[in-house]
């Protein structure tokens, strides 16, 4: 097998054609509504998937965004390229040793699935013929790309696609690999330093969805399918090898066809709809009732091998159903599954003879319910489905359904959906500018972990989880001003990432923003506003529960406990276990420590606390008369 | 088809020999690979240059579809790669063609709508390898460009001028006029024109003063966002206008532009009271002082009270227009002897005044020496919303007794096309004034309450805030 990697990362400059910034939204300001029309291209033709798309006539419906303006309502034209955002691509270009493109043109890549309000996505070639080196073995960078990233979609009506503008605009920065990958744990290395090359530059976003991988999977015989949009690194194998192993089954069902000499008819479909006037079958009944049809094609020497829900999770029904489902109908049913789903025997073998397949035993057909035009439509899509499967696989376009499973979305985008954004003029690349960057590259990730073990004297695990997490940036402005190594090394390592675990978005996007929030936390402790110790009771009654930071520690019970209070509470511990006391002596200190602790909550410093204690003790055992027993 | 030709090495110094010369004398298309002096090889076709590209960089389409521009060192190196130029070897099939044909008519006129074309990108083909646009005048190709176009009914395509909306000439008016009511007289339904959206308003005017008796609507529309993307309001506008064309029950001119920034809801303006207000938006056209005729609002097609319905006709044209008119923005700071200079070859001029039609004291002299030469002056606020008003403050009453004609709520720009028509009806002074300030085709607004101040009558449900 060969794989190749498509890396999309949004960055956290603010979006890349507008000022406005890149952090999502929940508010609302009004909606609108647009259709799409397909457009002729730069070579006089209109890109195939495009056409199908809007041939489909859906409304989209706007969320208007605080962080949105005109140009994401495609209300005016985009302002200039985001010299911030370039700047990251031209750093990471270097990083990965890419050849910069002398003059940069933005291109309009055709999109009419209602994702951009335009039509098309805005992107624009980079950089060319990079590499990086994973664990030993050199990986080509055929691409660096900058791109703005789509609307996000927010619901589904019959004939009408929701989505909201906050996402629309954001730069995502593009990085293709060569088709160099053999396996899905490589697959996934890839990604991973890929990942970490990227948050070198200190300017991405971080949180579920801001990095994205496309994967494309093919095998020996098969071909080019393009897996959108995982989101999961830890994902990737699982998705490789289950395209593996489709693209196998597609090929082995091949030569099966091929021996039961298959083929796919080119007379137009038979109107079986008479055949079902009485049927008890839900799906066929509703069709005909909203005055459908029921459209059949026949397709000799198909039985058996579309397959059944106990054939396994892959199949070539299923593959026939998602072409048919991507025209906008429901599904289909074909003469393996049959009869079932409330289509009883006598109906089964009155379409057989109504397709005179009567006694040919080795010959399927699949049926569509559904009004006239919709079902012609999707039994064409079968059609084109079917005559694939004779040839092995077809090139397309998946995406992620559940349990590493993909399902059919649309057919690899040809280049004719390429043409430039007139609105932009080509963006020279100084070379003077480069070689400044060249200059003042970032830290690449193994020179962090080199720094922050030897020179900063972290241990090994909590370096590479900053630099996992992205948290480098924000770990060297913590320490930088003045805040304990140690102190912030658990904050980003232990404490921030439990309390982020469990919000639905990090509690801010960008390494700025995140240094504003925490640095406050860290100076309440410094000045001994509270113990390090009530850190993550703090870090949720204030981040998760939306409490200012005075509140939180008030609420967070760490705000006054005096000297005075802590020895009574010493003392109250030490009295209610005398009998203990008496028993272990000095050794029943630990279990002693544990009590006052949970009473003292993080109010007072852990060591501070021990000290009270041990002369608390000590003095009731003086009291006591003599040491007590002592292990 | 041949192997690829041998590297053609260039020696730097060498202007004959230059790389980048060579290359751009191949022929737009070329499939060819640059190697640069440090040994980068990109391979791609040949594309037009960019006017706005630095020096010595040439345009390459690359297989991926991206498009980059290459500066050409001297000592660059290419060869010509074999195969089939960019274009030729698309596969896939021109759209539109054949599907949707105009319905076959019994009487080829009955039901048509005309189409006039002006060369505004709505009714274009853009073509990208030479950059050209040009005017669409095949039924087909514009069932292609728009889908459904010819579902109602024929239509009658005609380039009337080739040109930018920008370019528009008072001459161009004229022919427009001349060509609408030779349409009607064909028995159109009635017709559109289409033209880019800069001076659409100014056009609007122009064929509403020369028109009259219209026995069908005469609809101008446009696209604010250009017709090359699949969110284009062209299509909709442009199937909009079509449809108010063959069914609304209008004789006059009118303007049909999006209401409001969605799709699906347009606007039907009163050719002589709307207004481009916003440079790129959608919904830039507005009926000022108002509400619009009239709605479209997905199939339904709604008027106000108070439009003109079709007349019996025959249409007729009073065509033509002066160039002996001015328009004058009165500023703080505008000196007289400037403004008269603007009064000394001119038979009329519109001014248009601050607030409800006022200007500074020092232009009260040459106003006075223009008026008792005979020269005609109009006022209309440079406000755009309310009226001019002569009787509130003594500026008013000033040039009132100035000999200056008081406009009501019309905008300067309607005023303006107003005066270079009446100028061109008749040299008495005294008939050019009357022609100004009478109502001929609705241009001067109905009684305005508060209610009535906000343009788009449904624009409250949906919009960008
Ligand atoms: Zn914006």
């Amino acid at each position: 097998m060969k794989a190749g990697l498509e890396i999309h990362q949004q960055l956290s400059t603010g979006k890349l054609f507008c000022d406005c910034p890149s952090e999502l939204s929940d508010e609302t300001q009004g909606t609108f509504v647009r259709r799409l029309h397909a457009v002729v291209g730069e070579t006089g033709t209109q890109d195939q998937a495009a056409r199908l798309q809007s041939g489909r006539g859906l409304r989209y419906r706007y969320e208007v965004s605080p962080n949105s303006c005109l140009v994401e309502a495609d209300e005016e034209p985009p302002h200039g390229l985001n010299p911030k955002a370039l700047g990251v691509v031209l750093t990471l270009s270097e990083l990965l040793h890419a050849h910069v493109i002398d003059e940069v043109q933005i291109m309009r890549k055709t999109v009419v699935d209602g994702s951009n309000t335009s039509g098309f996505q805005r992107t624009a070639l980079i950089a060319v013929d990079g590499e990086i080196s994973v664990n030993g073995k050199r990986f080509t960078i055929p691409s660096i790309c900058l791109e703005e990233d789509a609307a996000r979609k927010v619901g589904d009506a019959p004939g009408e696609v929701q989505y909201r503008l906050d996402r629309l605009g954001i730069p995502l920065l593009e990085i293709a690999t060569g088709p160099e990958i053999s396996s899905g744990e490589e697959a996934r290395d890839v990604a991973e330093a890929l990942g970490a090359l990227l948050r070198a530059t200190r300017k991405v976003k971080r949180g579920l969805g801001t990095i994205r991988e496309d994967l494309n999977v093919s095998i020996e015989g098969g071909a080019r399918v393009e897996i959108k949009g995982v989101q999961e690194l830890r994902a990737i194998p699982e998705f490789v090898e289950n395209e593996v192993g489709r693209q196998t089954l597609l090929l082995e069902l091949r030569e099966k066809l091929r021996s039961h000499g298959a083929s796919v008819p080119t007379t137009p479909p038979v109107d079986v709809s008479e055949v079902f006037r009485t049927t008890t079958s839900r799906g066929v009944k509703d069709a005909l009732a909203k005055g459908g049809r029921v459209l059949a094609l026949p397709l000799p020497g198909f039985s058996g091998l579309l397959g059944t829900s106990k054939t396994g999770p892959e199949r070539l029904g299923r593959e026939l159903a998602d072409y048919a489902r991507a025209t906008g109908v429901g599904g289909i049913l074909h003469s393996d599954e049959l009869p079932a789903y409330g289509v009883t025997p006598q109906e089964v073998e009155a379409v057989r003879s109504r397709l005179g397949l009567g006694g040919k035993e080795q010959d399927a057909y699949v049926l569509v319910a559904a009004a006239a035009g919709p079902a012609e439509r999707a039994i064409e899509a079968v059609r084109a489905r079917a005559r694939e499967a004779l040839r092995g696989v077809p090139e397309e376009t998946r995406d992620p359904v559940l349990e590493g499973r993909t399902r059919y979305s649309r057919p690899l985008p040809g280049r004719h959906r390429m043409y430039p954004e007139t609105d932009i003029p080509p963006i020279p690349i100084d070379a003077r500018l480069l070689q400044e960057l060249h200059l003042h590259l970032p830290e690449r990730p193994e020179e962090t972990l080199a720094r922050l073990t030897s020179k900063v004297g972290l241990a090994p695990d909590v370096a590479r989880k900053l630099v996992r997490e992205g948290e480098v940036e924000v770990f060297d402005r913590l320490v930088a001003s003045g805040h304990p190594v140690p102190l912030v090394a658990r904050l980003l390592t232990t404490e921030l990432p439990a309390l982020e675990a469990g919000l639905p978005a990090p509690i801010a996007e960008s390494d700025e923003a995140r240094v504003r929030l925490l640095e406050p936390v860290l100076q309440a402790i410094g000045s001994g506003r509270f113990a390090k110790e009530g850190l993550g009771r703090v870090l949720t009654l204030h981040f998760q529960e939306r409490r200012d930071l005075d509140s939180a520690i008030a609420a967070a019970g760490l705000s006054a406990l005096s000297a005075e209070e802590l020895q009574g509470m010493a003392k109250k511990v030490v009295e209610a276990n005398v009998g203990l006391l008496r028993e272990r002596g000095a050794s029943a200190f630990q279990p002693l420590m544990g009590d006052l602790m949970a009473s003292v909550r993080g109010r007072r410093d852990g060591k501070e606390v021990a000290e009270v204690l041990r002369r608390a003790v000590q003095e009731r055992l003086g009291a006591l008369g003599g040491d007590g027993k002592s292990p | 088809m041949s192997g690829p030709a041998p590297a053609q090495a260039a020696t730097p110094g060498d202007s004959a020999q230059d790389p980048y010369d060579r290359l751009r004398h191949l022929p737009l298309g070329t499939h060819v690979a640059l190697r640069h002096p440090s040994g980068r090889r990109l391979a791609g076709w040949l594309l037009p240059p960019d006017s706005l590209s630095s020096a010595r960089v040439v345009k390459l389409k690359l297989p991926s579809g991206y498009n980059i521009g290459v500066r050409i060192e001297p000592g660059t190196t290419f060869e010509v790669l074999p195969g089939p130029p960019f274009g030729a070897e698309a596969t896939d099939a021109a759209p539109g063609n054949g599907q949707g044909a105009p319905r076959p008519a019994e009487d080829p006129i009955a039901g048509t709508v005309a189409l006039l074309t002006t060369g505004g990108t709505i009714a274009s083909r853009i073509d990208y390898t030479t950059g050209g646009v040009h005017p669409v005048k095949e039924p087909g190709n514009l069932e292609a460009l728009y889908p459904g176009i010819t579902s109602g009914g024929p239509i009658h395509v005609r380039s009337v001028a080739e040109i930018l909306s920008e370019d528009m000439t008072p001459a161009v008016w004229t022919r427009l006029a001349e060509e609408v009511v030779r349409e009607l007289h064909r028995g159109v339904r009635g017709v559109v024109v289409a033209m880019g959206t800069d001076t659409l308003a100014y056009t609007a005017a122009a064929l509403a003063f020369q028109l009259r008796d219209l026995t069908g609507p005469v609809v101008l529309v446009g696209a604010q966002r250009s017709i090359d993307r699949p969110s284009s309001d062209g299509v909709d506008n442009i199937l909009g206008a079509v449809r108010v064309a063959r069914q609304a029950d209008l004789g006059e001119v009118v303007v049909v532009m999006h209401a409001t920034p969605s799709d699906e809801q347009l606007a039907i303006h009163r050719g002589t009271r709307v207004r481009k207000m916003h440079s790129t938006r959608r919904d830039a056209f507005r009926t000022l002082n108002g509400r619009p005729l009239g709605m479209l609002v997905g199939e339904e097609l709604r008027l106000e009270s108070g439009h003109r319905p079709r007349g019996t006709g025959p249409a007729r044209a009073e065509a033509g227009f002066s160039d002996a008119g001015e328009l004058v923005w009165m500023y703080p700071g505008l000196s007289a002897s400037t403004a008269e200079a603007c009064a000394t070859r001119a038979r009329g001029i519109i001014l248009a005044g601050t607030g409800m039609g006022h200007l500074a004291a020092d232009h009260l002299p040459w106003i006075r020496r223009a008026t008792e030469r005979g020269v005609v002056v109009g006022m209309a606020t440079q406000c755009l919303e309310g009226e001019v008003d002569p009787f509130v403050y003594s500026r008013g009453r000033e040039l009132l007794q100035a000999g200056v004609a008081f406009l009501g709520d019309i905008s300067p720009e309607t005023a303006f096309v107003k005066l270079q028509w009446a100028l061109a009806r008749s040299t008495d002074p005294s008939v050019v004034r009357r022609l100004l300030v009478d109502d001929l085709c609705g241009e001067f607004g109905p009684a305005r309450g508060l209610g009535t101040k906000k343009s788009a009558p449904d624009a409250g449900k949906e919009g960008i805030a």
